[in-house]
């Protein structure tokens, strides 16, 4: 029988790779797929939450706006990642630093 | 008989829609539009034939008049009354004065499209001349100073445009500035005096104004340490002098023969100088509470005289006819001074007759022989049969021989101003106006018989002299003289037929009761003549608590809230008149001393200028000559004085004060107390503004930027890390 530890487990180790991926890789479109990861376990947190404690939709409900809310992020998030590569032709995260100085 | 505006308004507005017309599409129009403008004042003047009709033939009572108005503007607060209405008043005197005016109008309108056929300024001028008649014909339909004071103005302009329509000549150009600036005088005395009157009263209305009179409301009112009535009075009559050319704002009358003739018959006849007289009668019951009649008479009777005098020495034709305008005029004004209020208005309806033929043949001759000097002319009895005829009868009305109008209404201001200086006990200086009125009756004869013996009788000079050359002379139409033979004169509606028209109306039974079968035969019955009885000055009473009548309503006779006073019921003066004996023996007087004076006038320049046994005066008295040919000298006072010494030295005095006192006070001193302001202004801006303000908002920006930058490294990973480890410490702190 899975119980909502197992679910929290699965959503801890999902967090900590995307946390890992975002702070550590260079590269945009890996750091984007981090934060897909983080917003999945946040998601997964939601429906683990609905149907073991508090045993409603709202939890549901929440989670189908955060798979809304993370489509629109990854287009406009891959929108400025093309316009950054056609400018520096690279996706370095580094690269990006021109309000510097 | 109703009237509803729609049947009083076509008068005025036909001209003006004439006029509009030619100004924008006169060029377009077959022959410039002169028929349109014609055609116009024929409106006009049917449309007043009908009111005279029903006013003079239809018997209304004395005082019975149309008042519709409606309130322009009103600017009344709490009790105060200020406000302009705008409106028509039509009583016996509008309704000769309309036809009077449309009639001579329409008659100089036909015949200027003879005289100015083929002219460079044909056009212009029938722009001019239907806009000049309409001003007239509104300025008598008008109910109020206000308005009365606008058409006033159009006609000044009018006279200007017209004076000076030939503006390629110098002395076109001057004449029509001096006529603007003289009148002008005048009119701002005029303003002077609506003012006044809308200051006290809070109306120009005639009608409130005769009300106010009847209650008194001027009684203890005072201006300038002289009773408000006089002031009014004064400033009205002022404005009356300019426009009806009175000494000394006389100067511009004379000059403004530079125009064309007709033009000239028109200012000099049917309007402009006659808008003067129209004001002080509207305004009489003013003039008589301002107790100004006594100078009204006097003015009247130095121009009568004066001008009479100078008219006898002058040469040009059109100048002989501008002098005896004056001297007319001043009999119009000695008759309002003298209180004969129907015969100074009957005077400028006759006057307007044979003055606006007078002209007119003036006119006929000019472009007949193209001469207007009289020493040139002669014996052109021949070739102008026509013209000799109307201008004959014209001298003998206006020279005051009997059976003609200028005996009529002449001899009566002169029979009222005979018992006003010797009889009605007034100050005894007061004789100089009969004495100067009639020793000017005697002149009118004389000069108006030198020019026409001048003009029609002796050799023709023209016909043998010089043909071709020797007189290139420029008459007023800019014409040279090519020394072409004069043509005789056929009749033509055009040329000839208005002047024969108005010859007609010269005759003394139009205005005399004759015509109304009062007083058939009886020469010096003045009492029963139908001016008498249809004329008369306001009497104030009536117009208290006057209902005001709306502006669409329609008039019926029945409405006349006045009984109905007919021409048998009423006989002479009303009322018991103790000095009626002395008047009526001063009226016989005056006649016979009239009627042998005219004549002696006559013989005077038969025997002079016919029969030349008498020296002409230029010979007798040169020195006298020298100075009426001068005029006076009144132009060259006003030049060499009034303008040279007098307006020089007071612009030298305003220049002193404003260079002198002005520019280095005021200007100077306002300069060093701005170059002080300038400095500490100067010194806030630098120091406050600029070092405090602004360098330190940089400095601050500055020093937060220096720790800020820290933080701010623009690596992405980095925030990511800060936003992490926020969030960790935010739960740890929570949880422990």
């Amino acid at each position: 029988m899975m119980s909502l530890g197992s679910y929290l487990i699965i959503s801890l180790i999902l967090f900590v790779i995307g946390l890992v991926v975002m702070l550590s890789r260079k590269n945009i479109v890996a750091i984007l797929l981090g934060i897909e990861l983080i917003l999945n376990a946040a998601a997964l947190n939601f429906v683990a939450y609905s149907r073991y404690v508090t045993n409603n939709l709202d939890g549901h409900i929440f989670s189908l706006f955060i798979i809304v809310v993370a489509a629109a992020e990854a287009a406009v998030g891959l929108a400025i990642v093309i316009r950054f590569f056609q400018i520096k032709e690279t996706i370095h995260i580094d690269e990006a630093t021109q309000l510097r100085n | 008989m109703e009237y509803t505006v729609g049947s009083i308004a076509p008068i005025f507005l036909s001209p003006v829609i004439a006029f509009v017309i030619n100004a924008f599409f006169g060029r377009k129009l077959p022959r410039q539009g002169d028929w349109l403008a014609t055609l116009s004042i024929f409106i006009s003047f049917i449309f007043s034939a009908r009111i005279f009709g029903d006013f003079v033939f239809g018997q209304f009572a004395t005082d019975f008049f149309i008042h519709k108005t409606f309130t322009w503007f009103d600017l009344s607060h709490g009790s105060q009354i200020w406000k302009v209405d705008m409106g028509i008043y039509l009583d016996n005197m509008s309704a000769i004065m309309l036809l009077m005016v449309s009639g001579v109008a329409f008659l100089i309108h036909l015949f200027s499209t003879w005289y100015m056929d083929h002219d460079e300024k044909h056009g212009r001028f029938f722009v001019f001349l239907p806009l000049f008649t309409s001003a007239m014909l509104g300025l008598v339909l008008s109910d109020n100073l206000f308005s009365l004071f606008i058409f006033w103005e159009i006609m000044g302009f009018c006279s200007y445009s017209l004076i000076g329509i030939y503006n390629k000549k110098e002395k076109a150009g001057d004449a029509s500035l001096k006529a603007f600036m003289t009148t002008r005088v005048g009119d701002v005395f005029l303003l002077l005096g609506i003012v006044a009157l809308w200051m006290l009263l809070g109306s120009v209305n005639y009608v409130d104004i005769y009300a106010a009179i009847a209650e008194g409301k001027f009684d203890g009112q005072s201006v300038l340490g002289i009773s408000f009535a006089t002031f009014a009075a004064l400033c009205i009559f002022l404005g009356a002098m300019g426009k009806s050319a009175q000494f000394p704002l006389h100067v511009w009358l004379p000059d403004a023969m530079m125009g064309p003739t007709p033009g000239s018959a028109l200012i000099h006849a049917a309007t402009m100088v006659t808008a003067g007289v129209w004001v002080s009668l509207r305004m009489y019951p003013l003039m008589v509470l301002g107790d100004i009649t006594w100078f009204i008479a006097v003015i009247g009777a130095i121009t009568a005289f004066g001008a009479a005098t100078i008219a006898t020495v002058q040469t040009d034709i059109k100048a002989v006819l501008a002098y005896s305008t004056l001297s007319q005029l001043g009999y119009m004004i000695i008759g309002v001074g003298v209180g004969s209020y129907n015969a100074a208005f009957m005077h400028v309806i006759t006057h307007a007759c044979f003055k606006a033929c007078l002209f007119l043949s003036a006119g006929s001759i000019i472009h007949s022989v193209h001469e207007q000097e009289m020493p040139k002319l002669g014996g052109l009895r021949k070739y102008l049969p026509y013209t000799h005829f109307a201008m004959m009868a014209c001298t003998l009305a206006i020279a005051g021989i009997p059976f003609f109008s200028g005996f009529v209404s002449k001899d009566r201001i002169l029979g009222d101003a005979l018992y006003y200086g010797f009889m009605s006990g007034q100050n005894p200086l007061l004789a100089i106006v009969p004495i100067l009125g009639f020793a000017g009756a005697g002149l009118t004869a004389f000069y108006m018989f030198r020019m026409m013996f001048l003009t029609f009788y002796g050799e023709n000079k023209q016909h043998h002299d010089n043909h071709g050359h020797g007189h290139g002379h420029h008459d007023a139409k800019g014409h040279k003289s090519h020394g072409h033979d004069i043509h005789h004169e056929h009749l033509d509606v055009r040329q000839n037929v208005p002047l024969l028209i108005l010859a007609v109306f010269t005759l003394g039974f139009w205005f005399s009761g004759t015509l109304t079968g009062q007083s058939f035969g009886n020469l010096f019955g003045a009492k029963t003549e139908w001016f008498k009885i249809l004329v008369e000055a306001p009497q104030v009473e009536k117009f208290v608590n006057h209902k005001r009548e709306d502006f669409s309503k329609m008039d019926t006779r029945e409405q006349s809230h006045l009984e109905h006073a007919h021409y048998h019921h009423q006989t002479g003066y009303a009322g018991p008149n103790p000095d009626e004996h002395k008047l009526h023996s001063a009226h016989t007087i005056g006649a016979i001393a009239s009627i042998f004076i005219a004549f002696a006038g006559v013989l005077l320049a038969f025997l002079m200028y016919i029969k030349k046994s008498v020296n002409p005066w230029a010979t007798r008295f040169p020195g006298l000559t020298k100075v009426l040919q001068n005029k006076y000298g009144f132009d060259d006072f006003y030049i060499d004085v009034l303008i040279k010494k007098g307006l020089l030295g007071l612009n030298r005095g305003l220049a002193w004060i404003d260079m002198g006192i002005y520019d280095r006070y005021v200007v100077d001193g306002a300069a060093a107390v701005n170059r002080v302001m300038y400095k500490v202004a100067k010194w806030f801006d630098n120091v406050v503004i600029d070092a405090i303000g602004v360098d330190g908002t940089g400095v601050a920006v500055n020093l937060f930027n220096l720790v800020l930058r820290i933080v701010q490294s623009g690596k992405i990973q980095f925030y990511f890390i800060m936003l992490v480890m926020v969030l960790a410490s935010y739960i740890w702190t929570l949880n422990f």
